[in-house]
């Protein structure tokens, strides 16, 4: 179990990435909505969001430039919804100070 | 209560029959695990007839507009909306399909209320000038959900079928019936509704079970697809619907055209969208797989409860229970663990927690 200080610093980092990526889905799709309308968990392809291939390919160069990791085109898994893409970024971030 | 066309079939293959808003519903026919096993690795048949349906031809648009948050007037030919109808305080009441049908719209809706409360509501709104038309009592709704749904609707309708994007509907003919199949679902699996005529939906079934025999095909009740659902982060009405109503929280925005027509319920949804979120759902495990997980378990910080598991069942998949939390809004992040009753622990987790075998599946190349 966390204690409470450990699971705000958490919290903090995880809420600036998912702010960035909600910023970056609806400017660049142009999305009817405002960053807190979107849940992180709302699916992005087929239901929910209902993005498409050339959406998806707009998300990850998104995800690619602001926080400089790659992602494979062919990884639906990273692109399920707004926290898998937080994840993969956060779990990236964890593998930089690993290796650093 | 309104019964299900395929009674007395679906008694004969061991259903188990509860009720739903009114309507007859297949809970199971045994194992719900095993009926669960079936639609991630297989197919699974399942009757819900359950569903209200009504038609409305396209100059009762308006109709639709005024009963369905979503973009009603933006639906496509073949294309299927999924929205939800509100209560007047902006508490969602129905998770709605609302198919573009050629010259009319077609709904199916899965409700809290009885078709009698919805037609109540739907009758205040207009119907009867918009040419409603109640389609319960002459069709029934057949499910095809699974891993290998594909191959079975394909060997039912042909190779055309896997050209239907998710979210459509078209017209097939079934023992020479025509038919109407939607390619929808909630599962995360390939997922197929077929409306059928009420006078033929055994035959249909029967049908249906002939071709997926050589998939592994098996009748599934409402109680697996509460765990597929669940699993597959698809939005339940029965469940955290039913627990939490308001849309905001249970993060159905994206169902809503904020920017469309009034319908009903939206002040109500618009001026708690000002006043901002004070709570979201947030999917939790117990960090222990043997633990328990139960509606109405506290998730605790040092002590205060910032959460209460709303739904829950068994995952199959992951091998462990699974459920949804309300949490305060402060702490309603994924990848934390906080405290269970009893010592325990109850991790956050990123929803949908897994990839389901159908997306693996390139049915261009099947």
């Amino acid at each position: 179990m966390e204690t409470k200080n450990e699971i705000v610093a958490k919290i903090e980092e995880r809420a600036e990435v998912l702010r960035v990526i909600k910023e970056d889905l609806i400017s660049r799709l142009n999305l009817p909505y405002r960053p807190e309308d979107l849940h992180e968990d709302v699916s992005l392809l087929g239901s929910g969001l209902g993005l498409d291939s050339l959406d998806a390919l707009e998300v990850i160069l998104g995800v690619e430039h602001a926080f400089g990791v790659k992602v494979a085109e062919d990884n639906i898994a990273i692109l399920r919804s707004i926290n898998t893409i937080a994840d993969h970024v956060l779990a990236e971030r964890r593998g930089r100070e690993v290796a650093s | 209560m309104r019964p299900t066309p395929l009674h007395d079939l679906l008694a004969s293959r061991g259903a188990v029959f509860g009720e739903r808003a009114g309507a007859e519903v297949v809970l199971q026919y045994g194992d719900p695990a095993q009926e669960y096993r079936a639609v991630r690795e297989a197919v699974g048949l399942t009757d819900m007839s359950f569903l209200a349906r009504f038609s409305v031809p396209e100059e009762g648009l308006d109709l639709l507009e005024r009963y369905a948050a979503g973009a009603v007037s933006s639906i496509r030919f073949g294309r299927v909306l999924h929205t939800f109808a509100a209560d007047e305080g902006g508490l969602v009441e129905s998770d709605l399909y609302i198919a573009n049908d050629d010259t009319r719209l077609l709904v199916l809706g899965e409700s809290l209320v009885d078709d009698r409360i919805a037609a109540a509501v739907l009758d205040g709104q207009g119907a009867s000038a918009a040419g409603l038309v109640d389609l319960a009592a002459d069709t029934a709704v057949i499910g095809i959900d699974g891993y290998q749904a594909f191959a079975v609707a394909r060997e039912l309708f042909g190779a055309d079928v896997l050209g239907l994007p998710y979210l459509s509907i078209e017209t097939y003919s079934l023992l020479g019936e025509e038919i109407r199949l939607i390619r929808a679902g909630k599962t995360s699996e390939f997922g197929y509704a077929l409306l059928v005529p009420a006078g033929r939906a055994a035959d249909c079934w029967l049908e249906i079970e002939r071709a997926g025999a050589a998939h592994g095909i098996r009748p599934v009740g409402a109680a697996a697809h509460s765990a597929l659902r669940l699993d597959g982060r698809f939005f339940n009405i029965h469940a955290e619907g039913a627990a939490v109503r308001d849309p905001l929280p249970l993060g159905l925005q994206w169902m809503i055209d904020f920017e469309g027509e009034d319908f009903r319920g939206r002040e109500a949804i618009l001026a708690r969208r000002e006043a901002g979120l004070r709570q979201k759902i947030v999917g939790v495990v117990p960090a222990d797989p043997a633990a328990g997980l139960e509606p109405g378990d506290p998730v605790l910080l040092e002590g205060e409860t910032v959460a209460e598991v709303i739904c829950a069942a068994d995952s199959g998949t992951l091998g462990q229970r699974i459920g949804l939390a309300l949490f305060d809004i402060a702490w309603a992040y994924s990848g934390l663990t906080f405290g269970a009753r009893g010592g325990g622990a109850i991790r956050t987790i990123s929803m949908p927690p897994f990839m389901p075998r159908s997306l693996t599946v390139r049915l261009d190349e099947q």
